[in-house]
């Protein structure tokens, strides 16, 4: 190295390029904030009136003989969900939020902190773009940029 | 016939395992009391059988009672003690044979209606056995066929599902295109030095060209 003067290296690659990875970071972030999307629709197809038939057919065997039928569904009362009749874990899983929330609140504020708020759209306090940088490998030399 | 007009005719309301339930316990009682099976299985014609019997063992008793009095008076002893044994005795083996006819009838006619009782519980159990099966297999189809309803109910939901997932993933299935196509090119960096002179570079530079 020459005395009195200063000699950099700088990677390069081509602009459309370096734009392109740029925006791949950006969206990753972006993404890295996604909160859960939960499904709340069936999930499981509720019995068929063919199939709810042949239980209260099999209740009524039962009792043709003097034995108990056991009437009645333990199941939840199914959704309509666009036309499809089915049970849902919706409420299952609301109710294990609720549970989590209930006991271990730290924890779901925790887990929540990472994403958006699914309502409001507030970045969570965890989020990529709140967490705190401190750069210390830029290179010296020549700016980047797009 | 109507249904509704002999009470003992099968209701067509009733369902499989009412029928089955019903010949069964039906056919249990027969067996747990066949007596009463066999007294209500008994030919309502038979006291007939028996009565027209007895005319018959009593008209063939006067005939010989007739012939042995005809005998008794052609012999000049008509009314006496050895007419009166000989009537007695007639009597006597009439009786006996009208109770022996009429035990006969009796006797023929309960076995007939005991076997017709046991003979109809056994049918029973065939009918109340048909109608189990006929019930289980309705049963079956009924189930199978409500089965393969919730099935395509279930593709459907699952197909919703699949159609919200790709929507609710599109962003990420949207980078990761990105980044497909990012690492499909070749190598793009490259390294370009750069100098930036220095005092003494200048002062050497200088006393150069002096």
């Amino acid at each position: 190295m020459a005395k009195g003067g200063r000699e950099s290296t700088d990677t390069t690659m081509p602009k459309f390029f370096e734009t392109a990875l740029q925006q791949s970071v950006g969206m990753g972030q972006d993404l890295a904030a996604m909160p859960y999307t939960e499904y709340r629709g069936a999930d499981i197809a509720a019995f068929s009136p063919m199939q709810e038939a042949a239980f209260r057919n099999q209740q009524d065997a039962m009792a043709a003989f003097g034995m108990q039928g056991g009437q009645g569904s333990y199941l939840p009362t199914p959704v309509n969900t666009g036309g499809a009749i089915g049970y849902s874990s919706a409420p299952v899983y609301d109710a294990a939020r609720a549970n989590l929330e209930a006991s271990s609140p730290a924890t779901a504020d925790y887990i929540s902190s990472f994403g958006i708020d699914p309502v409001t759209g507030a970045v969570g306090s965890r989020a990529p773009d709140r967490q705190p940088v401190s750069l210390e490998m830029t290179s010296a030399g020549r700016k980047g940029g797009k | 016939m109507a249904g509704g007009a002999n009470p003992a005719m099968v209701q067509p309301i009733a369902n499989p395992y009412q029928r089955a339930s019903g010949a069964n316990m039906q056919a249990l009682n027969t067996y747990a009391n066949p007596a009463a099976a066999a007294a209500n299985m008994m030919n309502p014609y038979n006291q007939q059988v028996v009565d027209a019997t007895l005319r018959d063992v009593g008209s063939a008793a006067l005939i010989g009672q007739n012939q042995l009095d005809a005998q008794a008076e052609a012999a000049g002893a008509f009314g006496g003690s050895r007419h009166g044994i000989a009537q007695a005795e007639a009597l006597k083996g009439y009786q006996q044979q009208a109770l022996d006819k009429v035990g006969a009838l009796r006797q023929q006619g309960y076995n007939q209606a005991m076997g017709n009782a046991f003979t109809a519980a056994q049918g029973l159990q065939g009918a109340g056995q048909q109608a189990f099966n006929m019930g289980n297999q309705l049963q079956q189809n009924q189930m199978a066929q409500g089965a393969m309803q919730q099935q395509m109910m279930q593709n459907l939901i699952n197909m919703g599902k699949q159609q919200y997932a790709g929507f609710t993933g599109q962003p990420s299935q949207n980078l990761n295109t990105m980044l497909s196509a990012i690492s499909a090119q070749p190598t793009m960096a490259g390294q370009e030095r750069s100098f930036q002179p220095g005092l003494f570079n200048y002062l050497q530079l200088a006393a150069g060209m002096a």
